[in-house]
């Protein structure tokens, strides 16, 4: 497939799945409360994101591909607009062309093994359904199956030419690994110059950075909010969002601050009341669960709501909802450069576990359970989290010295057809039950 | 498939190379002297020898269950740090003086972080290899062997000098260039040698001291010198993957036919078909500049398969190899995506290629000899 071809193609994809977001904020407009114009305002920025995208394809206009633990700050303040090569399993599985896309991906003869948020956009690169950027950020971390793909997509004969930079991982965690990872980021910014015709402006990315440290210190502040019995909000509302607000669209921007100030308040009132999750739905929090993983995005309507509704089980934790994000010194350009480097090294969610060795699993248990008041660890097992999966024993360890139960599911976070949404909730009865828990 | 030649070097290496505690690592620990493990082919053997150290490549030879290790691992890990573990966890490795890892793959570095929790070698260490292949990624590996190599005097009392790691990489370039010259003897229409025998070889290799193996690789060598193997097989083929220290694996191909004359596998071609650069004057940055860069690459380091399949092609094209099988352990991300990219590759050259998962532990061998048998046969119905 020529370049000409995917553009169309990729472009007709990525207006599907821009009217897919259309259709979800419409259905948030039903939603209650203050929770659900949260959820709208994210849709929002959301689509304007997209928008900004297929005006770049339409006009030719720079953008790129990238993640976001490639410090999102960087192409914020490049104004360069951007979109995640694994955008559609991480943001959009609910949609309802997800199973078809996993069925052809499994039937392009990749092993299906290997880890889904991998094996899609394999699927996409080769059939011509992602936009082809003006410059890609590749991602060489955490697990193995991300730099394989950005393999095969300077495989793939319709983006040959198009150039790519990813900031190479260390495996260890010092001063010196950080430094070097600075190191990498700067040659990443000088690659996002070179290739877009864009200018990193270093007063507008100190704009960006000391707005984006705002919106952390309300997430953090909110975290501690999650602390309180019962948690105020289940798994409807605050990690996932929190994380695609601060890191996928436009790190930095004075709305997701206005939105964490919102989240904050909305969290806030909830305590002070003494309400929980389950204010007005009729059930009470029973369990607090400590959910090691992203959720189970393609398939998450059956079963979170379950856990909440059948056991009283509340996510009160998860792995892309809290961690000490680093606030960035923006006294210098060295600083903002060392402590970005802090911030998508070590701190981004996934990346912060996976990336380096097992004590970062076993730390995060540690501080969550006890911080959380967590009664039950659950680490879904995802199928793709191969170094996870060789955490197992450790983890289970852990959570024995804190006395508290750990569950090993074993599901693909994306295909319910892997561990289907019954076995699921089986194996999880089964367990609360013999815990006796709930 | 057996070659003709009777050799007591042959016989030696296959003996080595059939369990872990083999004859010559007992006579070395018997002297009192060190061993340290290792996992992958991207750990620098040098520094250990350079330390007067037997260096040991990690293996789960001889594993029949992980039944020890699924306490550690998950049914999603690949099966060879799951059987070496298990093998470790039952006191098979008790006689290391110390391991170094290696973040070479996800299932392989948790065995780091295992081993530390379950086990009592006294000197462990993991090494940062970078993702990526260019000039800073070789520093980075520079300061990390000066780290290792500090770790290592310290430990074990010993002084790495320049000096001494230069002597170690010249004796391992000695050992890779018989290596090689091993390899180039199977160009021939009738090769002295089988794969399976060659790959017997390659790991004892290592897994016994330096100076011995390369002794008796000349040896070897002097006694296939003008000997001729058997021309009875029905294609030349070419292994490409990753881990693979099983000769009988190999054993199984050639008693179908498949004559296996070549590889691009962890324990063979890759492992000596360039040398380190010893016109280098920081022998610590030429052997970070090998791993890093200068060796042929896994898929494992990003960047190179522009390279990869390149050195495929052309020891396809020297070997005159009718097919490539593409071996992958089950659960490898690694090779299963390198596979697909070899396959839409080689389909422009018109090289058959099969793709083939398997366990680490040898099983399934009907299946095996059935893919195989149809993979012959459909390189027949072309040559007709």
């Amino acid at each position: 497939m020529d370049r000409d071809a995917v553009r169309e193609k990729s472009l007709a994809r990525y207006k599907q799945e821009r009217d897919w977001f259309v259709l979800l904020r419409e259905g948030t407009k039903a939603l209650p409360g203050e929770e659900g114009r949260l959820q709208e305002k994210l849709l929002t920025i959301l689509l304007e994101s997209k928008e900004t995208v297929v005006d770049c394809v339409e006009n030719e206009k720079p953008f790129i591909a990238g993640y976001f633990c490639n410090a999102p700050e960087l192409f914020h303040a490049m104004d360069l607009p951007w979109y995640m090569l694994m955008e559609t399993p991480f943001l959009a599985a609910t949609a309802p062309y997800l199973a078809s896309d996993i069925e052809g991906s499994e039937n392009m003869g990749i092993g299906t093994d290997l880890c889904t948020a991998i094996r899609l956009p394999i699927y996409y690169i080769e059939n011509g359904l992602m936009p082809v950027p003006s410059a890609v950020l590749g991602l060489l971390y955490p697990c193995d199956g991300a730099p394989m793909l950005h393999q095969v997509l300077e495989h793939n004969k319709a983006w040959q030419g198009v150039p790519l930079y990813g900031c190479d991982p260390p495996y260890t965690s010092d001063e010196r690994a950080v430094e070097y990872f600075a190191d990498e980021l700067r040659r990443m910014a000088d690659f996002l110059q070179k290739h877009t015709g864009k200018t990193l402006d270093m007063k507008k990315l100190v704009e960006v950075c000391e707005e984006s440290n705002r919106s952390y210190t309300l997430w953090q502040e909110y975290n501690e909010l999650r602390r309180s019995v019962p948690c105020p909000h289940g798994w409807e509302i605050g990690g996932a969002q929190a994380f695609a607000i601060s890191q996928c669209f436009v790190a930095g921007d004075p709305r997701c601050t206005d939105w964490f100030r919102q989240l904050y308040k909305c969290g806030e009132l909830k305590v002070r009341e003494g309400k929980g999750a389950s204010a007005t739905e009729g059930w009470k929090e029973k369990i607090r669960l400590f959910w090691f993983d992203i959720m189970p995005y393609g398939w998450i309507f059956e079963l979170m709501p379950w856990l909440e509704e059948e056991w009283g089980a509340v996510i009160v934790m998860d792995m892309f909802s809290n961690f000490p994000y680093t606030l960035i010194d923006t006294s210098s350009e060295k600083t903002i450069f060392h402590d970005l480097a802090k911030r998508n090294l070590l701190d981004a969610p996934m990346i912060r576990q996976a990336r380096g060795t097992a004590e970062n699993f076993a730390g995060d248990i540690r501080r969550i359970v006890t911080d959380y008041k967590i009664d039950c660890v659950i680490w879904p097992g995802h199928m793709g989290h191969k170094d996870g999966a060789a955490t197992t024993g450790i983890m289970r360890e852990t959570c024995r010295e804190l006395s508290v139960p750990f569950l090993h599911i074993g599901l693909d976070l994306f295909d319910r057809s892997y561990t289907s949404p019954d076995e699921v909730r089986g194996k999880v009865s089964e367990y609360f039950r013999g815990m006796g828990l709930g | 498939m057996k070659a003709e030649i009777q050799s007591e070097a042959l016989r030696k290496f296959v003996e080595v190379s059939g369990s872990i505690m083999n004859p010559e690592l007992r006579a070395w620990k018997d002297q009192g002297r060190g061993v340290v493990g290792f996992f992958c082919s991207t750990v620098p053997e040098e520094l250990f020898t350079a330390a007067g150290l037997l260096p040991f490549r990690m293996r789960g030879t001889g594993s029949t269950n992980t039944e020890l290790s699924d306490a550690y691992f998950s049914s999603i890990n690949c099966s060879f740090p799951r059987h070496t573990f298990n093998q470790a966890l039952l006191g098979e490795y008790d006689f290391l003086d110390g391991l170094v890892c290696i973040n070479s793959c996800d299932h392989v570095r948790r065995i780091y972080d295992n081993w530390i929790r379950a086990l009592k070698t006294p000197f462990v260490q993991v090494m940062s290899l970078p993702r990526k292949v260019g000039d800073p990624q070789v520093d980075w590996y520079t300061d990390e062997l000066n780290l290792l190599r500090g770790q290592l005097e310290e430990h074990f009392g010993v002084q790495l000098t320049d000096e001494r790691v230069a002597e170690a990489i010249e004796l391992q370039n000695q050992i890779r260039g018989l290596q090689k010259q091993l390899y180039l003897l199977r160009k021939a229409d009738k090769p002295p040698i089988t794969g399976a025998e060659t790959l017997a070889v390659m790991v004892a290799g290592t897994a016994m001291p330096k100076q011995r193996y390369k002794d008796l690789l000349t040896e070897l060598l002097d006694e296939l010198e003008g000997k001729e193997g058997s021309r009875d097989y029905r294609a030349r083929l070419m292994i490409l993957g990753g881990e693979l220290d099983d000769p009988a694996y190999l054993e199984i191909i050639e008693e179908q036919g498949g004559l296996v004359v070549t590889d691009s596998t962890c324990f063979g071609s890759r492992l000596m078909w360039t040398p380190v650069d010893e016109a280098e004057p920081d022998p610590i940055r030429a052997l970070a500049r090998y791993y890093v860069h200068d060796r042929p690459s896994c898929p494992r380091m990003y960047g190179h398969q522009p390279q990869r399949i390149a050195y495929t092609r052309e020891l396809a094209r020297e070997f005159r190899v009718d097919g490539i099988i593409g071996e992958r352990l089950l659960f490898c991300d690694q090779w299963v995506v390198e596979n697909y990219m070899t396959g839409l590759d080689l389909k422009e050259d018109e090289i058959p290629f099969m793709p083939l998962d398997r366990e680490y532990v040898l099983s399934g061998e009907g299946q095996l000899r059935t893919r195989v048998q149809a993979f012959l046969e459909t390189l027949e119905a072309r040559g007709s």
